[in-house]
């Protein structure tokens, strides 16, 4: 039995007949010197092939959609709306490759990081050096499936994230990865 | 000042806001070392992005860095008024005479750095050129027009002490800056 492959058959046993996802997440930043700088909390939807929904609620509201083609970024407070084209979206976030692992090895060198807190963690490093904006990532699997995603970025500054309560395959109303600019909003970018 | 006034119907007089401009301006400048955690929307009307926002400032020196939202993915511009130098995006880290210019040859950003340093506690730029104040009704600047660009403020509704911004808003053409403050600092 090969005991190391244990985050990837976690990976792979979560992922199986996966066509959706959501579920509540407590994000925090850590600077440099591990000095924590931010927690936030909210709630993320996925969707086959590449659709997604990641809505803060605490501090601050703030909406991020891929509807598939455009990644939209809502800040209500500052009423602007920043679009740009999804292909960018899906190097910078190992998370979009979290219902197609074969997308996983295909963005990233993926390696198994052994156990630890309980959880089986795989490693995983940009191909490319310095083409997807972060230095390296780690995603910690527990019985309910992917519960924890690390990100280093290129300034050493760690994210810390927690998944709880997914439900796999929920119904999803249309207009969950759909996202419409509201009235008198700026709206910029391609 | 020269334009039509704003409806300041200052209760406080015209004269007395600015005298109570210029000694917070004195007392802003010998008080130089800040740090803003907040947020900020940057556009010209095509490009352009928002993000968190966090500056810290020693005299002349800044270092303002911002992360996107989910992976907190971002950038760092740090240095003063004569050189700056970004880091964080892919390339690696640049460096050049003007932090504006760095930052908007690399992002499409247009942020007026050094001056934003000023405006964005209440203060006129001190390397800009003349400026008109309209004060509102309690004697704070209300909006401040320098070097073409034209800053709007909201102050805390409790009285602060010091007295900073809430939110700053600056324009000049199409170009766009809106810096939320989540929290004011020393360093």
């Amino acid at each position: 039995v090969d005991v190391s492959a244990g985050a990837r058959d976690d990976l792979n046993t979560f992922a199986k007949g996966l066509k959706g996802l959501d579920g509540r997440f407590t994000q925090q930043v850590f600077d440099p010197n591990g000095k924590l700088k931010e927690t936030a909390t909210g709630t993320v939807a996925l969707s086959t092939p590449r659709l997604f929904r990641w809505q803060y609620a605490k501090p601050y509201p703030q909406t991020i959609v891929a509807d598939g083609r455009t990644v939209w970024v809502y800040e209500p407070d500052l009423e602007q709306v920043t679009r740009r084209p999804q292909g960018v979206e899906e190097q910078n976030s190992p998370l979009a490759a979290l219902i197609d692992p074969a997308k996983l090895d295909a963005q990233f060198n993926v390696q198994d990081a052994g156990s630890k807190d309980g959880l089986s963690w795989l490693a995983l490093a940009p191909k490319k050096e310095g083409d997807s904006g972060f230095r390296s990532a780690k995603l910690g699997f527990g019985p309910t499936g992917l519960v924890r995603m690390h990100v280093v970025d290129a300034l050493g500054q760690r994210t810390e994230i927690r998944f709880d309560n997914w439900r796999k395959n929920p119904k999803f109303k249309p207009a969950t990865f759909q996202f419409k600019p509201p009235a008198g909003v700026d709206v910029i970018g391609g | 000042c020269a334009s039509a006034p704003m409806r300041t119907g200052p209760a406080v007089s015209e004269a007395a806001a600015e005298a109570a401009q210029q000694s917070r301006e004195v007392a802003l400048r010998e008080d130089a070392d800040w740090t803003l955690t907040g947020r900020i929307a940057v556009s010209n009307g095509r490009d352009g992005g928002s993000g968190r926002l966090e500056w810290r400032q020693a005299g002349e020196r800044f270092e303002v860095g911002l992360s996107a939202p989910v992976t907190r993915q971002g950038w760092r511009l740090s240095g003063d008024a004569g050189q700056a130098r970004l880091e964080g995006l892919d390339g690696g880290p640049r460096v050049g005479a003007d932090a504006s210019d760095l930052l908007r040859t690399a992002t499409g950003w247009d942020i007026p750095v050094v001056a934003l340093a000023d405006w964005v506690r209440g203060a006129r730029a001190g390397a800009l050129g003349p400026a008109t104040i309209h004060y509102d009704a309690t004697g704070r600047p209300a909006r401040i027009e320098q070097g073409g660009w034209t800053i709007d403020y909201r102050w805390p509704d409790a009285a602060s002490e010091p007295l900073l911004p809430s939110r700053v808003d600056a324009r000049r053409g199409e170009a766009r800056v809106r810096l939320l403050v989540d929290s004011w600092g020393e360093t």
